[in-house]
């Protein structure tokens, strides 16, 4: 596929649209766009940079970008991960859409929040934490602050529900997409003018699923409608510890398969090993040694239940119903170290820690050395333990601190499982060791039927499409639905 | 280059999640003030003065971070697109404080200064033209280097020029010397009042803190030189200036590589210090009486002793899980410090704004920018006052001649209607000391 590099003519024609205040090609504006972390190593420095604030501004500069064939890549402020899924070859414009940042509805009788591309994490929060403190927004436990709602959501991540009510993906109501068509397209009950965000499949038959996890590749979603959730007074975290994956994974599981009751309580639960505690500081300045974090607490494994309950009567019982599945687990054949399940006593200082929403939990794994790679898939539950044991393999065979946190998706039906790859991004060789671990781990996971989260666009998207060949031609003919001329975030998923 | 090599590692700490974006980043809950004029002042809340400003991704800290990187590794290079932006930083080091990577931002900001202007990229006109006053007059400011020490004869205060015997020494610094000469009488008097035996040294020049800031490190070099030579005699060195103090006490070591040979404190900490051991008493002033006051922390001496006491912290640690809980402690009790003399002040009503301590909101007069972009400084200074109005002040106070002038200069180009005051100043002027 070939592509136009933008021109003066080009930025003139964007100033056009948005004003010569959010159109540049300043090569210091553009340079600042790179990001080479955290979610994938490669990203190119774009072009143009366009900030619209209006879908029709959008719309103009996606029918003019696709008759020139421009390439266009959306980023709506950061996405689950931070500033994830940058521009990649062959560069071209970046709309950034953070200047969309309008909380434009709380409806809490509809349980629904309407909300702008832009709107991040910390500013939703801190909305209705002053405004409807008795709902809170679905974030994502654990993602920067400056992630967006929706950058979570549509790259089908995870929130501080899960657990309890399904992937991110799930909590999408409607939304509003401009495509390069020209079209400003509505989807779920929005389809209809009159309608409420209500249903999120429409009309019939859905089309928005088309648009999950599409990584920006079909359209610039506008605004969407969310579904948020009460945010009850009585919380708590229990944490048990163990020895190994295995116990870990099938504990668990005990208590997601119930389904009802307790399992609904449970709305994150998530958990990994110690090194998770040992990376987060600088490599040269913590104990390396299991026997120090042993002495502070912490089982080589372990696994947080984080309960939510209307009553203290009804949170009490679930803490009271989960330690009593540890121990029934205990004393069950399939336990393979009885004597390392361990209740983990938390002070209530460290339980008001977990329970912070959002938090930064999940960025200081830059500090051990100097960058980190998070490598997501999703599993079935009762895969996660084989996963954990792979991916660690293979990053202690490179010399890479085998750090992993997994969490359950609905009630144990999928597990979430992300080793963080704690590297030296200062050196070259740190970079091809981690994309041979990528390979390697990502060879293994096709062949085991788990799929990757947010597929890379150079290992990951090849090797899974490649073994999905209809899918993937359908999938291009939606693409080419939406997208005639290929402009938008070219090269990601194997779409043109 | 040489320095911003030397912190490669550090700089790619940074994954550009954006956490730096948000002030209170780790406290999403936290209670506030409400809603005044259009900001939230609840949970987190925007950090950068030059983002909100800009709204680039380049004008926000991590976007610098990246372009930093970029330069690093050849993918962008020197120009005065690259100078234009990074200038903008107030290197106020809010992002520092909510980097989870430890990610040390003003430094590199500052190396990457240098680093463009020794690359061969020109200052732009206004920093070249205090490079060239300063040269010239030992000042930024342009004033008679003569003339520096003018305001003590019409305040007769001539008994500690060059006092012989004194073994404090009393650095006045440029603002405070040809601008704000208020701030200087004041805790000149407030001195003499506690008996404190100590001397102007008349031929102290410019801390070089501008420079430091701005990537003229060989100006800024030859000022520190100059000025560690003059007061090597003295055990102290008291300020009434931030950034001065900061730059004494913080850039200092690091350029020279040793500890100072004397010691350096702010006048706060002294007053501070002496309230609390009861050796200073305050009276009422009816003029101020149910008056309600706010106090914004100057980064220099808030934020940026906080960011250098964790620094040092974290270099002399084996075991950083357990060391940096030390940081906690000194933090309380370092913020408090202003706070105790402003407490202690009877009739008084005090009422913290919304962003305080290391999250405090800066003025907009540091990193060059005052003298740079006057325009988007004083903007950001009208930014901190509408947080002073909506905890209802009616003064603001605090410890930096700078902040006081960029402060007072929003307060009148905006008409917040908070008068401006240093709190020895507000001592002085209202006569508070009890006898």
């Amino acid at each position: 596929m070939s592509y136009k590099k933008p021109d003066n003519k080009d930025l003139e024609a964007m100033i056009g649209i948005v004003g010569k205040n959010y159109a540049t090609a300043n090569d210091a504006i553009c340079a600042s766009y790179l990001s080479k972390s955290v979610m994938g190593l490669e990203s190119q420095i774009p072009d143009i940079v366009i900030r619209p604030k209006y879908p029709e501004e959008i719309r103009k500069i996606l029918v003019y970008c696709s008759q020139e064939k421009i390439p266009v890549s959306p980023i709506s402020g950061g996405l689950s991960g931070g500033f994830a899924c940058p521009l990649i070859r062959p560069g071209g414009v970046v709309l950034d859409l953070s200047r969309m940042d309008r909380i434009i509805e709380i409806d809490t009788e509809n349980r629904i929040a309407i909300i702008e591309p832009g709107v991040t994490l910390g500013q939703l929060w801190a909305y209705m934490h002053k405004h409807t403190p008795e709902y809170c927004p679905p974030i994502p436990d654990g993602a920067p602050p400056s992630s967006t709602v929706m950058g979570d959501a549509i790259d089908r991540g995870f929130s501080l529900v899960t657990s309890s009510m399904g992937p991110q993906g799930d909590i999408f109501m409607a939304a509003e997409v401009v495509i390069p068509r020209g079209d400003i397209l509505y989807t779920g009950s929005w389809a209809l003018p009159t309608a409420k965000p209500f249903y999120k499949y429409g009309i019939g038959p859905d089309l928005w699923s088309t648009l999950m996890g599409s990584q920006g590749t079909m359209g610039v979603i506008t605004k969407v409608a969310i579904k948020i959730f009460p945010h009850p007074e009585h919380k708590t975290v229990v944490v048990w510890g163990m020895s190994n994956p295995q116990d870990m994974q099938n504990l668990t599981w005990q208590i997601g398969n119930q389904e009802f009751g307790i399992a609904h309580h449970c709305v994150m639960v998530q958990g990994g090993n110690y090194p998770l505690v040992m990376t987060r500081w600088p490599k040269e300045k913590v104990p390396h040694d299991y026997e120090f974090y042993k002495e502070i607490g912490f089982s080589r494994w372990w696994m947080n239940f984080e309960v939510w309950a209307q009553t203290q009567e009804e949170l009490e019982y679930t803490e009271k119903r989960i330690d009593e599945f540890a121990k029934k687990f205990m004393e069950s054949k399939e336990c393979k170290d009885p004597k390392a399940i361990i209740k983990q006593e938390l002070h209530p200082k460290q339980i008001a820690s977990r329970l912070k929403k959002p938090n930064k939990i999940a960025i200081p794994y830059g500090y051990w050395e100097a960058g980190f790679l998070f490598i997501t898939w999703y599993t079935p539950w009762k895969d996660c333990a084989e996963f954990a044991e792979m991916y660690n393999k293979v990053l202690e065979d490179h010399g890479i601190a085998p750090v992993m946190w997994i969490a359950s998706i609905e009630r144990c039906r999928q597990a979430i499982c992300m080793p963080i790859i704690c590297f030296d991004s200062t050196k070259q060789e740190d970079f091809e060791k981690v994309q041979e671990i990528n390979r390697i781990t990502t060879e293994y996971s096709i062949k085991r039927g788990w799929l990757n989260y947010r597929p890379d666009p150079y290992i990951h998207a090849p090797m899974m499409y490649s073994q999905a060949g209809t899918y993937l031609k359908y999938l291009r003919e939606v693409k080419k639905m939406f997208d005639p001329n290929f402009i938008m975030h070219p090269g990601r998923l194997m779409l043109p | 280059m040489e320095r911003l090599e030397v912190m490669k590692k550090e700089l790619y700490r940074c994954i550009h999640c954006k956490a730096c974006k948000f002030t209170y980043s780790g406290d999403p809950s936290r209670e506030g003030v409400g809603e005044y004029k259009g900001v939230l002042y609840e949970g987190m809340v925007p950090s950068c003065p030059s983002g909100l400003e800009y709204g680039w991704e380049s004008f926000w800290n991590a976007g610098r971070m990246w372009i930093a990187r970029c330069i690093m590794e050849g993918d962008l290079e020197f120009s005065e697109n690259v100078r234009d932006t990074i200038m903008q930083c107030i290197t106020c080091g809010m992002c520092e404080v909510q980097c989870e990577n430890k990610v040390p931002t003003v430094d590199i900001i500052e190396s990457l200064r240098a680093a463009c202007y020794f690359s061969g990229v020109p200052l732009i006109e206004k920093h070249e033209l205090v490079s060239k006053l300063v040269v010239e007059r030992n000042n930024p400011y342009g004033g008679d280097k003569d003339k520096r020490f003018e305001w003590v004869k019409e305040n007769g205060l001539e008994e500690y020029l060059d006092k012989k015997g004194a073994k404090i020494a009393y650095y006045v610094g440029c603002t405070a010397s040809y601008r704000q000469i208020n701030i200087a009488v004041a805790t000149c008097k407030i001195f003499k009042r506690l008996g404190i035996d100590f001397a102007l040294v008349t031929k102290e020049v410019c801390c070089g803190s501008p420079f430091f800031r701005i990537g003229r490190t060989d100006i800024s070099q030859d000022l520190m030189n100059t000025n560690l030579e003059l007061f090597k005699k003295y055990e102290m060195v008291l300020f009434s200036c931030a950034g001065c103090y900061r730059t004494f006490t913080v850039d200092y070591p690091k350029w020279i590589k040793k500890e100072l040979p004397f010691k350096t404190n702010h006048a706060f900490e002294l007053i501070s210090d002496m309230v609390k051991d009861g050796k200073i008493k305050f009276k009422e002033n009816p003029e101020l009486k149910g008056k309600v006051v706010t106090y914004h922390d100057p980064c220099h001496t808030g934020r940026h002793f906080y960011i250098d006491t964790q620094r040092k912290i974290i270099d002399e640690s084996k075991n950083l899980i357990f060391d940096l809980r030390k940081l906690n402690k000194w933090k309380e009790e370092w913020f408090e410090k202003p706070r105790i003399i402003i407490r202690a002040l009877p009739g008084v009503k005090f009422n913290e704004m919304y962003r305080i301590h290391e999250n405090s909101f800066c003025c907009g007069a540091g990193g060059g920018v005052r003298a740079g972009y006057p325009d988007f400084s004083l903007k950001t200074s009208s930014l901190r006052l509408d947080e002073a109005e909506a905890v209802g002040a009616d003064f603001m106070l605090t410890e930096c001649p700078f902040c006081w002038r960029n402060l007072d200069d929003a307060n009148t180009m905006y008409n917040h209607g908070i008068p401006v005051y240093g709190i020895l100043e507000l001592i002085d002027k209202y006569d508070l000391i009890a006898d």
